[in-house]
């Protein structure tokens, strides 16, 4: 009976457009005690597991849907072509985001205001309070602290709900490709999207210079991060941003 | 028949009210203080008194002041953190002696005293001193209040009868504020001024005073010093598609306005350019409205004086009191910024119906073009926003007195008047998968902007005709190019705004710290240099649309920061550009000072508005009675003082600063 689990978590797996894991690494996950622990519970830990993992683990998948699901090469290593669309459904794994609406110099400063324990509301100064004070009065002035408020805060117009992001995603085989929103999906944003997260690429997302074209309709958040890599992502932000905005010295 | 002693704020309000109450017959007598009268007259204030004989004198301004001993009066001991538990003791000013002696000599006289000071809360405390002084005279004097708001005949003749008690609460909140000021103020003045004047060099002279609005007024002013000086400029790409039809050209914007991303645009260009038809998505055409403006607080008036009139916000406001001591237009410290219904406004209109400047768009409000003024939000309760009160012809008043009260008037007749109505036509555009719009304004109806010079509000070209689903070629689609810029310095205008929004100072000393970093060599002023339209949201032309409100509702502090792209319609023409605009820019002493506090590793800096945010709220707690003196006394002075304590741990840091920036060294190290 054991036997048969793999295969009845992985086509479980499959309807929910997750990619297939393979049996080597079901089998591993599945604790040797009998009877075993039910299906339903065997598949949500699946599911939780690869969602956590980084999908390019050898062995992870099952070679066949590797094969498969991925990203032809010749699509995006090829700056040459205006127009492709993806062959397959394809599930990648997100490596970076950047909001491109915003100069990364006024997402330093804001950044460094909140480190300061400031934030500002208009032309009003805010006390930041750290996350575990949290919980008086005044809670909604420290909401997302460390996440949604990287978006808010300023004028500009394009902020949170209307900025344009720019995404690094990979899939299974390594090949990493650049996303941005050719239309707004609501489930991107600094501080909502995580590192490690899995999405999927629908068949026929259309592909510019080779630039996945992220549009609502195409494309589906899995969920899911990879606790490391979003760490280090975070804590390396500040850096990544002054470094990119041509910041050479500091005061 | 009751003998009554009244007593104003200062000599001219006496006499003012004296001429009102007596009908302009009273006798004059000379005190023994210079600019202080005693005017005699009678009056009937009716019931319980009647028919009485008054004497109206003056005050002029606070008669007492807080000190601390004689044995704190040497600079080095004792320690200045003992200030703050010192005794300390409230004395007559060696100034005020003769008034004091005046009032308690007359006090002595009467039945009744009835104080006329300005109704605010600096105003209450003054006439709970001149109550203890009276008291020394005449121990059970009645002690009543009047209530009024300007020195119009009509008014003042209303609360002579409608008198009410002082409230101690208010002169309660001053007290407690006045002893922190003092306190705190002594403490780190001395603390700092000891600690840093060793330093030697420019520092071995110099007074560094402390104030706990001052700072956080020049920490303003530092941080927006180094925003500038740290300022990396980036570059951003866009997209800009034109069309040209009915011989119009049209300029449709890119929906995602600038990308910081050249490869990304590129690619969303290219989509435009292989898409080669662009579809219409949306045509909209609605009246639209530029909202007049709301009723002039003083605030406002300090920052429209800077921005407009080449003042500053302390002349503004000076200028402001001397027209009110005059007697033509209403108290200048006020909050409100909506008219009480019952005002007859159009009888005040009426009144400036002579003017050759404004007199004729009077005159059209008077015959039936008057609108009820905007209701702001704010209401202090005490005062109606600031309006002309009489007509003053120009030759009556100076230079800057005139400035001023034009603006007051043109100000409270655009308040009466209409918002300003126009057609607003907007174009969506969908090009490939990007989206583009274009605007169009007609100004229909200029109304209040013509007696308004502020603002401005001006029309594009008509947009040329668009149908709904209709495909058509662009003329031209082009990638455009930019950088970023710095924001500006700080105007007077804008620091005033901020100290406003993070509530530093009321909206009547706000000036008076702003001439004190000046003073103290903290920071100084600049004319602006030529630079195009600011950045920073100071301009406050927002197009047709009302400003959402936001914070303390005053549709400050809420406005669109950077870029504010809301109504590009029109009105975008006014802004930087325009000489005289003054900057603040913070000297190296005054950086030294901010940064000294900033980078100690307190929870709050000094240099940061929210411990004298707290102070302020608790000021108005103390007037709404949900706290009380004692209990902020306490509750203040802990914290300073744990401030202080943690000061003088970290001192090292502070010279640290003063080194690197008023000395240029160290900062290598820094």
């Amino acid at each position: 009976m054991a036997a048969d689990l793999p295969t009845q978590i992985q086509s479980a797996l499959r309807t929910h457009t997750l990619p297939t894991p393979s049996r080597p690494w079901l089998r591993a996950l599945i604790p040797n005690r009998i009877p075993p622990p039910p299906l339903a519970s065997l598949i949500a830990t699946a599911r939780m597991r690869l969602l956590a993992s980084d999908l390019t683990t050898p062995s992870l998948l099952d070679p066949s849907y590797s094969a498969e699901h991925h990203i032809p090469p010749r699509l995006v290593n090829n700056p040459e072509i205006d127009i492709g669309r993806l062959p397959c459904d394809v599930v990648v794994q997100v490596l970076d985001i950047e909001n491109l609406s915003r100069s990364r110099w006024e997402q330093v400063e804001e950044m460094e205001a909140v480190a300061r324990g400031e934030m500002t509301r208009g032309r009003e100064v805010i006390r930041v309070v750290s996350e575990q004070e949290e919980g008086e009065e005044g809670g909604g002035d420290e909401r997302g602290v460390n996440g949604v408020n990287a978006n808010e805060g300023n004028g500009g117009g394009n902020t949170g709900a209307k900025a344009t992001h720019k995404l690094v995603f990979q899939d299974c085989t390594g090949e990493k490709v650049i996303g941005i929103e050719l239309n707004r999906v609501e489930q991107i944003g600094i501080g909502r999207t995580n590192i490690g997260e899995k999405w999927l690429l629908r068949k026929d997302t259309r592909i510019s210079r080779g630039v996945i074209m992220l549009e609502p309709t195409y494309c589906q958040v899995l969920g899911g991060r990879v606790e490391i890599w979003h760490k280090v992502w975070l804590d390396g932000r500040l850096a990544r941003l002054k470094e990119a905005a041509g910041v050479n010295d500091r005061r | 028949m009751t003998r009554i002693l009244c007593v104003a704020e200062k000599p001219s309000i006496s006499k003012a009210v004296a001429g009102h109450l007596s009908g302009g017959h009273f006798q004059t007598a000379n005190t023994r203080d210079t600019y202080t009268k005693n005017y005699t007259f009678n009056f009937d204030f009716g019931p319980p008194w009647g028919h009485s004989e008054v004497t109206m004198t003056a005050v002029r301004g606070h008669i007492t002041q807080l000190d601390f001993p004689d044995d704190y009066k040497r600079w080095e001991y004792p320690p200045p953190e003992r200030l703050f538990d010192a005794r300390i003791q409230k004395s007559i000013s060696s100034d005020k002696k003769n008034i004091a002696k005046n009032i308690e000599d007359q006090a002595r006289r009467s039945d009744v005293l009835i104080i006329w000071t300005d109704c605010d809360r600096e105003g209450e405390h003054i006439g709970g001193e001149i109550r203890d002084v009276a008291r020394k005279g005449k121990p059970g004097i009645v002690v009543r209040r009047a209530r009024f708001s300007n020195i119009e005949r009509a008014h003042i003749l209303n609360a002579a009868r409608q008198l009410v008690a002082l409230d101690d609460k208010q002169v309660d909140a001053v007290d407690a504020r006045i002893e922190l000021d003092l306190r705190i103020g002594f403490a780190f003045t001395r603390f700092l001024t000891l600690k840093l004047r060793p330093l030697g060099g420019p520092m071995s002279e110099l007074m560094l005073s402390y104030g706990s609005c001052q700072f956080p007024t020049l920490g303003f002013v530092v941080d927006r010093y180094f925003r500038v000086k740290n300022f990396v400029p980036e570059a951003f790409w866009g997209i800009k598609v034109i069309h040209e039809r009915d011989d119009i050209r049209v300029t449709f914007n890119w929906i995602r306005h600038r990308l910081f991303d050249r490869m990304a645009v590129t690619i969303l260009f290219e989509r435009c350019i292989l898409a080669r038809y662009a579809k219409v998505t949306k045509v909209q055409e609605k009246p639209t409205k530029k909202w007049k403006p709301l009723p002039l607080t003083t605030v406002e008036m300090q920052k429209m004086a800077t921005r407009f009139l080449r003042m500053t916000g302390q002349e503004a406001l000076s200028m402001a009191e001397k027209l009110y001591n005059q007697g033509f237009i209403s108290y200048p410290r006020t909050e409100t910024d909506r008219f009480d219904k019952g005002m007859n406004l159009q009888a005040l209109v009426q009144k400036q119906t002579p003017d050759n400047r404004w007199g004729q768009f009077a005159q059209n409000l008077v015959d039936g073009a008057f609108q009820q003024p905007r209701q702001g939000r704010n209401d202090d309760k005490a005062h109606p926003p600031i309006h002309p009160v009489t007509y003053a012809d120009p030759s009556v008043l100076n230079e800057n007195e005139k400035k001023i009260y034009e603006l007051v008037v043109r100000r409270f007749l655009a308040c009466c008047s209409e918002d300003a109505k126009g057609v607003s036509t907007g174009v969506e555009i969908i090009y490939g998968d990007e989206s583009f719009n274009a605007h169009g304004l007609i100004v229909v109806e200029r109304n209040y902007l013509d007696v308004y010079p502020y603002e401005n509000w001006t029309g594009t070209a008509q947009l040329p005709r668009f149908r709904v689903g209709e495909r058509f070629e662009p003329l031209e689609a082009e990638m455009t190019e930019g950088k970023t810029t710095p924001p500006g310095y700080l105007t007077e205008a804008d620091l005033i705004a901020l100290m406003d929004a993070n509530g530093i100072g009321t909206d009547a000393t706000m000036a008076e710290h702003i001439e004190k970093i000046q003073e103290r060599q903290y920071a100084r002023t600049v004319e602006r240099a030529g630079r195009g339209g600011n950045q920073n949201g100071a301009d406050d032309d927002n197009a047709d649309a009302p400003a959402a409100r936001g914070g303390r509702g005053r549709g400050r502090g809420a406005r669109d920061g950077r870029g504010g792209r809301g109504g590009r319609g029109g009105g975008t023409a006014r802004g930087g550009g325009r000489g005289g605009v003054r900057e603040f820019i913070p000297t190296s002493l005054g950086v030294a000072l901010i940064e000294g506090f900033d980078r100690m590793s307190f929870d709050t800096s000094l240099g940061k508005p929210f411990l004298r945010k707290e102070m302020e709220l608790q000021m108005k707690a103390i007037c709404e009675g949900r706290t009380t003196k004692q209990a902020v006394l306490a509750d203040s002075i802990s914290k300073y003082r744990q401030v202080y304590e943690q000061s003088q741990g970290e001192l090292g840091t502070l010279t640290a600063a003063c080194r690197q920036y008023v000395f240029g060294n160290g900062a290598a190290a820094g």
